[in-house]
């Protein structure tokens, strides 16, 4: 145990050399244990022979036990400074991209937490470009966490390209590099459990997103990781009605950019109604709107993404569109080991549709894309699930436009909470000069 | 409210059975959901006589041919990913709640086997401290069993899970016969309890020591195969 690094802002159940006394990790409060990591409640029961509790919460970290001790050193921020923060990036900003990005670092040196509420494809991670490269010339620790470790995945090269001068650390459940000290973190918010006070500023990507959404375990995490006196920056284009309420009550300082990077509005979000579809689909049938739909896609050679609810309705499905003549499109769902292959063949063109679940609902970029929902009253698809499909559709320059059609059995709330969302977010986009 | 699944964590509503309504006794209390008791598969096709392998013929596998002896195992579940998941999360990374779900399966599973002294195999002293538990006994819940067998000290250099084939099989013997052994096992039908089945070097090794004991028959009984 050499690297005295490793316990800089973290808490390891390793003593390493000078770190401070070790603290249990759990601690007996009101005739309940708690684990320290987690901030989660032992249920009783959760015990080793003779009665030793021990967190089942964050196992997957390694077992802690009550005779388990946590040890740390306080950050030192120990990094060589980088004078305009090592941002190699070498694109352009538009105007009202400049605006948000100034308003964020504005917020970023008064150390203030704040939320960015930037549609879907506004170019969110170019907007923090210089609030992030103003943290790190100050020295400053910083962790980009997301619940999904796509997001991460996908954003460390981005940041590594960048960021040229910044040491950065991917960390992830399975990651193949261990860890390492550095200036900036790049991980999933489960990783954070493992640290303490560490960071400055912690930037949470897709914060609206499962499993961080409502998880008291993961918000725990964000608080412990963050310094007592640090801020945080929260990404995403579907804030949940928590969030609005704290924007709302002016709890939480926001930057909206209702518009995106190309100019244009976000396409809305059209409802036809859909009678007893999963009947329907039992017999082999899709409903008449969306089989004329799929139909008239494939004959202008047009690429889209069917989503429907579950896992189990992919099959039937695509059965039906390859009895219509569509045989160049396929399924994708959570577990599918050829995923990432499936979705980058639709990228590339030689697939025309992909019929998947909300696993696509965001993250993903294809440049010309038309959006169908079956079931979109469904509970799966959440407000924010909703938005955040139809956010597929006119990313690219060249098509910014296109379609989004939900098939529904009735009208419910959620469905129309994201038809508001996204009518509200249009008007704002409005006033700033968007296009329809 | 009821707790969730011990394995999964989800919320579930037990499945009571209308048989369950008339037995007029307490309803079960399963701590399994339905999805993960389904990831449990039983062997129940033909399978191989010597160390109950599930495969295509009830003949002789080639491991077995190999050992060249008539030992007799018996296994539960076939070692697929749902068996090394269990494994990796109960025996590695140590939790203990974990037995419950094999706890019933193990019930029924010894009361098929024909037996008068049960041995399960011990941890080392080492494993005991990090582990905290000792990963066979606690799937028993009220069957009486005897520790007949001991690690030796500073045979287990590193876990045998982590081995190849021929390392395990070149493996010196790691265990001895407690102190009072001999009383317990003296022309007793015993049952070895582990919990997989691999090569089958370890079993062997303690089928061995209990012989050494006085043991009239060895046979063993592995979670998986």
């Amino acid at each position: 145990m050499g690297d005295a690094t490793l316990w800089f802002g973290r808490r390891l159940p390793v003593p390493g050399p000078a770190t401070q006394p070790g603290k249990p990790a759990l601690v007996a409060h009101h005739q309940q244990w708690r684990c320290q990591r987690c901030q989660q409640v032992v249920p009783p029961g959760d015990e080793l022979p003779e009665h030793v509790p021990y967190c089942r919460q964050c196992l997957n970290l390694g077992r802690l036990t009550a005779h388990t001790k946590l040890y740390t050193i306080t950050e030192p921020n120990r990094f060589s400074r980088v004078v305009d923060g090592g941002l190699t990036w070498q694109g352009h900003l538009s105007d009202h991209q400049q605006r948000a990005a100034q308003e964020l670092l504005q917020r970023v040196r008064h150390q203030e937490s704040q939320l960015l509420w930037a549609v879907t494809g506004a170019g969110k991670t170019e907007i923090v470009y210089p609030a992030l490269a103003w943290a790190l010339a100050q020295g400053w620790r910083v962790a980009w966490a997301s619940p999904r470790v796509d997001v991460c995945l996908e954003l460390a090269p981005r940041l590594a390209r960048d960021f040229a001068a910044i040491p950065q650390a991917v960390l992830y459940g399975g990651q193949p590099v261990p860890y390492a000290y550095r200036q900036l973190t790049i991980c999933t918010t489960h990783q954070l459990l493992r640290f303490e006070h560490a960071f400055d500023l912690v930037i949470v990507d897709e914060v609206d997103a499962f499993p961080l959404a409502m998880n008291p375990l993961l918000l725990g995490a964000i608080d412990r990781a963050q310094k007592p006196q640090g801020c945080r920056l929260l990404l995403t284009a579907t804030p949940d009605r928590q969030l609005q309420r704290l924007v709302a009550h002016h709890q939480l300082a926001v930057t909206y950019l209702p518009l995106r990077y190309h100019g244009y509005l976000l396409p809305p979000l059209t409802v036809q109604l859909a009678w007893r579809w999963r009947e329907q689909l039992t017999r082999g049938k899709l409903p008449a709107a969306l089989m004329r739909r799929v139909r008239r896609y494939h004959h202008q050679q047009q690429c889209f993404l069917l989503f429907v609810p579950h896992v189990a309705d992919l099959a039937p499905v695509v059965q039906v569109l390859r009895r219509l003549g569509l045989t160049d499109g396929t399924t994708v769902h959570a577990q599918d080991p050829d995923r990432q292959a499936k979705v980058q063949r639709m990228r590339d063109g030689d697939l025309t549709y992909l019929v998947t679940t909300t696993i696509l609902e965001r993250g993903v970029t294809f440049p010309n894309v038309m959006v169908l929902i079956l079931g979109g009253d469904d509970p799966v698809f959440s407000t924010a699930a909703l938005v955040q499909i139809a956010g597929r559709v006119g990313r690219h320059r060249d098509h910014p436009r296109g379609d989004v059609v939900s098939y529904c059995q009735s009208q419910t709330l959620t469905v129309r909470r994201a038809q508001r969302m996204i009518v509200q977010l249009n008007r704002r986009g409005r006033q700033l000069g968007g296009r329809p | 409210m009821r707790p969730g699944c011990v394995w999964c964590g989800r919320r579930f509503q037990p499945q009571i059975s209308l048989a369950d309504l008339l037995r007029w006794a307490p309803l079960p209390q399963p701590q399994v959901c339905v999805a993960c008791a389904q990831r449990l598969k039983p062997i129940t096709g033909p399978r191989c006589p010597a160390c109950g392998r599930a495969q295509a013929t009830a003949t002789i596998c080639y491991d077995c041919e190999r050992w060249g002896d008539d030992f007799v195992n018996h296994a539960v579940f076939p070692y697929n990913s749902d068996l090394k998941a269990y494994m990796q999360q109960y025996k590695f990374q140590g939790d203990y709640r974990l037995r419950e779900v094999m706890q019933p399966i193990l019930r029924r599973a010894l009361a098929r086997e024909v037996y008068d002294v049960l041995v399960p195999i011990p941890v080392a002293a080492e494993t005991w401290r990090t582990r905290g538990f000792n990963q066979v006994t606690a799937w028993l819940t009220d069957q009486p069993y005897q520790q007949a067998l001991v690690v030796r000290e500073a045979t287990k250099s590193r876990p045998q899970s982590s081995k190849t084939r021929q390392e395990r099989l070149r493996a010196q013997q790691p265990f001895q016969l407690a102190p009072n052994a001999a009383m317990v096992l003296q022309n007793q039908r015993v049952l070895l309890l582990d919990d997989v089945y691999t090569t089958g070097r370890t079993i062997r090794h303690a089928a061995q020591q209990i012989y050494l004991g006085g043991a009239e028959t060895v046979t063993s009984l592995t979670l998986a195969r």
